[in-house]
C-alpha cells in the first residue's frame, strides 16, 4: 500500500523533499527536532480539513464551508462548557454532532434542492459564520472572553502521546481511515463512480445521493474534529477562528492531486499537500521573510508543485499511449 | 421457437415539452430471440430504451417482464429485475479499472461493505473468458482505445446475467471482426433463452442477426414483423413513410472528368512519430476523396493535422500549391479548410447553446458591424443554412441538444459553409445519423464538390464510400497503403487491402 501510495503522488514527494533539503540548508534552525515537532502538530488540522475536502471534490462538488463549521463547532463546544458548564467528554461528541449537522445541510441543499455545490456551501459558510457571532459566548458574557478552557478532557484532545503529538496521531488515523474506505470498499467505489461519471454510476444502480451525502458529511465530520484540535489547544474558541482554512484544503486537496472534475485523487495527497503547505510557511518564517511577501512566494511555489506533478503525469500518460500504440500495432500484425 | 413473451413495452408515452417523443408504443421481446427496434433519428428509440432501463420516467404505459410490472423511473428495479443495456454513448467511468466498470454498483462484498478483491477478479476473468474478450481487469478504463471500451461496457452487460439485453447501436464504433465476436455472444445468449432488443442503422446488421424487427417513426410504432417476411427496401420505406432506397442508389456519384479542377490541398511525406508516416496525398477541387479503412489505422489523426489540431513531426502541406504552416486550426481555417470532427458532442457542437449561434461561431467577423455583433446578421446567416440544409426543426433558437443526430451533423456542415470554406473534410461524417439525414448530406457533398469544393471524407461505411466517393484511399497502420479510383475496385478488394492484405 505504501508503495502505492508513493507511486500515486511521486512528483510530490520529491519535490517535498527538495523543499525541506532548500529549507534545511538555509535555515539551521528548521533542522531541529522542536520544528520538526512544531510542523507536524502546527499543520495537522489543515491536513485533516484536506481530508475532509477530498470527498466532495472527488465527486465533482466543493465545500466551501469547512472553515466556517470549524468555527462553529469550536465556538459551539466552547459555550457547552463555559456557559452551561458541561464536561468535555459531553461537548466533545455534540461538537462532533454540530459537524456533522452542518455536513448533514450542505448535503441537503447540494441534492434535494439541487443547488450547485460552489453556491450552497458559499452560502452555508456565510450562514455558519453568522451563527458562529450569534451564539458566541464571548459576546454574550464579556468576562468569558478571557477565561479559558479547563476541562482536562477537552484539554487532553491536543497532548501527545509520549513525544508524538496526538493531532499528527489523529491525522494519521483519519488518513488510514479515509483511505481505507475509499479503495477497500463499496461505498469508496461507488464515490470514484460517482465522480468519474455520475450518469452510468446512476444507471449501474450505483444510489447516487447517498455518495453525496456521505461526501459532505465526512466533510463536515473532519472540519468538527479539526475544531476540536485547535480549540483545546488554543484553550478557547474566538468568533474569526478558521476564516481562511477552506482555502488551505482546497489547495492541500488539489496539490495532492485530487482531480477538480471529480472521479480521481486519494486521501494521501491531500495530506501531503498540507504539510508541503505547513513546510513552505514555517520555512519562509524561520528565514524572515516577512509576512507580506509569504502568501507569495507560497503561492509561487504551490504552482511550482503542481506544475511539476502535471508535467510528471503527462509524461507518464505519453508512455502510455505510445505502448498502446505499440501493443495495437502488434496485434495487427498478429491479425493480418 | 418459444413463443414466450420476456419483455413487454404496453402503450407506453413521453412528451418531452412540444415534441411527442412516444405515443402509445406497443414492443414485445419473447425469449431466446434478437428482436431489432429501427426508426429514423429522432424516432423515439432511445426514448424508449431509456424508458425501458427505468432512465426516463414514461408520462402513461407499463414495462413488464414476465408479466411482471416493473417500477418505473428507477434503474436499480430495472437491473434487478434483469434488463441490461449497453448504452449508445459511453457509460464508463473513465477513472475505474475494467473490473471495476464491468461490477460497477455490484462488486461483491463481504462483512461491512469490505470489497471482495478476489471473487471479483474472478468473476470478471470467468465473465471476459465466457464471452472470448481479451481485456487487461486491471487496466484504467481511459487508458482503453475506444473499440475496447465499448468491449468493456459489452462485458458490463453480459455480467448482470440480464433476461433482457438491450443494445443501442452496439456496433457504431466496432470495425467488423469485433461485430463478429459482438454476434456470438448475442447468439450465446438467446440460446440460453435470453431475449436482445437490438437498435442499429445498419440494415445489413438486422438481416444477419434479428428474428424480428419493429420500426418506429414519430414515436409511433408502424411496423412489426419477422426478418423473414420483410426486405430492406420495405423496412426503409417504414422508416421513412416514402420511398428512398432508389433515391439513395441514384445518389451513386457518376464521374465527370470536366469537373475535377486543380489540386485544393495536399500533404508530402507527412509523419508524426508512433501514428503515421509518410503520407502523400492530393484532393482536387471538385472531387471527394474517401480514406477508409479500420479503427486504429490512425485516419482521425491524419486528418486532425491536416487540419492544424496537432502538429506533424515532418512532411509539408500545400494549400492551392503553396506550401503552408499550419500550426493551430485558426491558420487552417483562414485559409479555407474545414474540419467536422468525428465525436461532435466533444468537438464539434456547444450543445447548450442555440443551433444559430453554432451556425454563425465560425465566422463571426462577417455578422458583425463596426466589430459588435449585429443580431439581424447572424439571424439571417443561420437562416439561410437552415434553408439550404433543411435542419429541422428549424428554428434557430433550439438548444442544438434537442436537434437528432443528422441534424447536428447538418448545423456542423452548415457551420463551415457559411464562412464559403472551399476545402472541407469530413471524419465519420453520417456515423449515428439516420438514413433520411444520410441521403440529404450525401446530396449536399456532391453539389459542393459540383461546385468547385474539395471534399475529404473519413469512412469505415463502405456502402458510404462506394457511394459518394470519386477516389479512394485505404489506410492501415499509420500508412497509406493502397488507392482506387472510381469504379475500378470493388467492396471486397477494399477491404482485403484495409485489414492489410496487399492485393497488389
Amino acid at each position: 500500500m505504501l508503495k502505492k501510495i508513493y507511486t500515486q503522488n511521486f512528483g510530490l514527494v520529491g519535490f517535498y523533499l527538495v523543499i525541506v533539503i532548500i529549507f534545511s540548508v538555509l535555515s539551521p534552525v528548521f533542522r531541529t527536532p522542536g520544528n520538526i515537532n512544531n510542523l507536524l502538530t502546527g499543520f495537522s488540522h489543515i491536513g485533516i480539513l484536506a481530508i475532509g475536502q477530498t470527498f466532495p471534490i472527488l465527486l465533482g462538488g466543493i465545500d466551501l464551508s469547512v472553515g466556517a463549521i470549524l468555527g462553529l463547532v469550536g465556538m459551539a463546544t466552547f459555550d457547552l462548557m463555559l456557559i452551561f458548564g458541561l464536561p468535555g467528554y459531553v461537548a466533545i461528541p455534540i461538537g462532533l454532532l454540530v459537524g456533522l449537522l452542518a455536513g448533514l445541510i450542505n448535503g441537503f441543499l447540494i441534492v434535494r434542492l439541487k443547488l450547485n455545490p460552489f453556491i450552497a456551501s458559499l452560502a452555508t459558510m456565510a450562514s455558519f459564520r453568522g451563527l458562529t457571532y450569534a451564539i458566541s459566548g464571548r459576546q454574550l458574557f464579556p468576562n468569558l472572553t478571557v477565561l479559558a478552557i479547563q476541562d482536562p478532557t477537552y484539554l487532553a484532545i491536543d497532548g501527545t502521546f509520549g513525544f508524538i503529538p496526538r493531532a499528527l496521531v489523529y491525522l494519521l488515523i483519519l488518513a488510514a481511515a479515509t483511505y481505507f474506505l475509499l479503495h477497500n470498499t463499496k461505498l469508496g467505489m461507488d464515490l470514484y463512480a460517482v465522480g468519474g461519471n455520475e450518469n452510468a454510476a446512476r444507471l449501474a444502480g450505483v444510489n447516487v445521493n447517498r455518495a453525496k451525502f456521505v461526501a459532505y458529511l465526512i466533510s463536515g465530520l473532519c472540519a468538527a474534529i479539526a475544531a476540536l484540535i485547535l480549540t483545546s489547544r488554543m484553550t478557547t474558541s474566538p468568533e474569526g477562528l478558521g476564516i481562511g482554512f477552506e482555502l488551505s484544503a482546497i489547495a492541500a486537496a488539489v496539490i495532492g492531486g485530487v482531480n477538480l472534475q471529480g472521479g480521481s485523487g486519494s486521501t494521501s495527497g491531500p495530506v501531503l499537500g498540507a504539510f508541503l503547505i505547513g513546510t513552505i510557511y514555517t520555512g519562509m518564517n524561520l528565514l524572515g521573510v516577512t509576512q507580506y511577501a509569504q502568501p507569495v512566494v507560497a503561492g509561487a511555489i504551490l504552482i511550482g508543485a503542481v506544475g511539476y506533478d502535471q508535467f510528471v503525469k503527462a509524461r507518464r500518460k505519453k508512455d502510455l499511449q505510445e505502448q498502446l500504440l505499440l501493443q495495437s500495432l502488434h496485434q495487427m500484425k498478429k491479425g493480418g | 421457437m418459444n413463443k414466450m413473451i420476456l419483455l413487454q413495452a404496453r402503450a407506453v408515452s413521453k412528451r418531452y415539452d412540444a415534441v411527442q417523443a412516444l405515443f402509445e408504443a406497443n414492443v414485445e421481446v419473447y425469449a431466446g430471440e434478437v428482436h431489432a427496434l429501427i426508426g429514423s433519428n429522432g424516432a423515439g428509440k432511445s426514448t424508449l430504451i431509456k424508458i425501458l432501463t427505468g432512465a426516463v420516467l414514461p408520462d402513461t404505459g407499463d414495462v413488464l417482464l414476465h408479466g411482471n410490472q416493473i417500477p418505473h423511473g428507477d434503474p436499480k428495479a430495472a437491473i434487478d429485475a434483469g434488463i441490461a443495456c449497453i448504452y449508445q454513448e459511453s457509460n464508463l467511468v473513465p477513472n475505474l479499472s475494467v473490473m471495476d466498470n464491468i461490477l460497477l454498483g455490484r462488486q461483491p462484498t463481504r462483512r461491512m461493505g469490505i470489497l471482495d478483491r478476489k471473487a471479483q477478479r474472478a468473476r470478471v476473468l470467468d465473465l471476459l473468458k465466457k464471452h472470448d474478450l481479451s481485456l487487461d481487469p486491471d487496466a484504467v478504463v481511459q487508458s482503453l482505445s475506444t473499440v475496447q471500451q465499448k468491449e468493456v461496457e459489452i462485458a458490463k452487460a453480459l455480467s448482470l446475467n440480464a433476461k433482457v439485453v438491450l443494445m443501442d447501436e452496439p456496433t457504431a464504433w466496432l470495425s467488423q471482426v469485433e461485430v463478429e465476436k459482438l454476434f456470438r455472444s448475442i447468439r450465446k445468449l438467446t440460446a440460453d433463452g435470453d431475449g436482445v432488443l437490438y437498435i442499429s442503422h445498419v440494415l445489413d446488421e438486422i438481416f444477419t442477426i434479428a428474428d424480428r424487427v419493429t420500426v418506429i417513426r414519430d414515436g409511433k410504432v408502424v411496423l412489426s414483423t419477422p426478418i423473414g417476411e420483410t426486405t430492406k427496401g420495405a423496412l426503409v420505406q417504414a422508416m421513412l413513410g416514402r420511398q428512398l432506397s432508389s433515391e439513395v442508389s441514384t445518389l451513386r456519384r457518376e464521374k465527370a472528368e470536366k469537373q475535377i479542377g486543380p489540386v485544393a490541398i495536399e500533404c508530402r511525406h507527412l509523419s508524426r512519430a508512433g501514428l503515421f508516416q509518410d503520407i502523400n496525398l492530393q484532393v482536387h477541387r471538385g472531387e471527394i476523396v474517401c480514406i477508409t479503412g479500420l479503427i486504429g489505422a490512425k485516419r482521425t489523426e491524419l486528418v486532425r493535422t491536416l487540419f492544424g489540431a496537432e502538429p506533424p513531426h515532418s512532411g509539408e502541406v500545400l494549400i492551392d500549391h503553396q506550401t503552408v504552416h499550419i500550426r493551430r486550426p485558426l491558420d487552417a481555417i483562414q485559409r479555407g479548410v474545414g474540419l467536422i470532427p468525428e465525436d461532435r458532442r466533444r468537438d464539434g457542437l456547444l450543445m447548450n447553446l442555440s443551433m444559430n449561434h453554432n451556425l454563425v461561431m465560425g465566422f463571426l467577423p462577417l455578422v458583425t458591424r463596426l466589430g459588435l455583433l449585429a443580431p439581424d446578421l447572424v439571424r439571417q446567416m443561420g437562416q439561410q443554412q437552415v434553408d439550404r440544409l433543411g435542419i429541422v426543426p428549424s428554428r434557430l433558437e433550439i438548444p442544438t441538444r434537442h436537434l437528432s443526430g443528422g441534424n447536428q451533423q447538418k448545423v456542423l456542415i452548415g457551420r463551415w459553409l457559411a464562412g464559403n470554406t472551399g476545402i472541407l473534410i469530413l471524419d465519420e461524417p453520417t456515423v449515428g445519423v439516420d438514413v433520411g439525414a444520410k441521403a440529404d448530406i450525401y446530396k449536399l457533398l456532391h453539389d459542393l464538390a459540383d461546385a468547385g469544393a474539395a471534399i475529404l471524407i473519413i469512412s469505415s461505411d463502405m456502402e458510404e464510400v462506394m457511394t459518394v466517393a470519386d477516389r479512394i484511399l485505404v489506410m492501415a497502420n499509420g500508412g497509406l497503403i493502397a488507392s482506387f479510383e472510381k469504379g475500378e475496385m470493388t467492396q471486397e478488394q477494399i477491404l482485403n487491402a484495409a485489414s492489410g492484405e496487399l492485393i497488389k
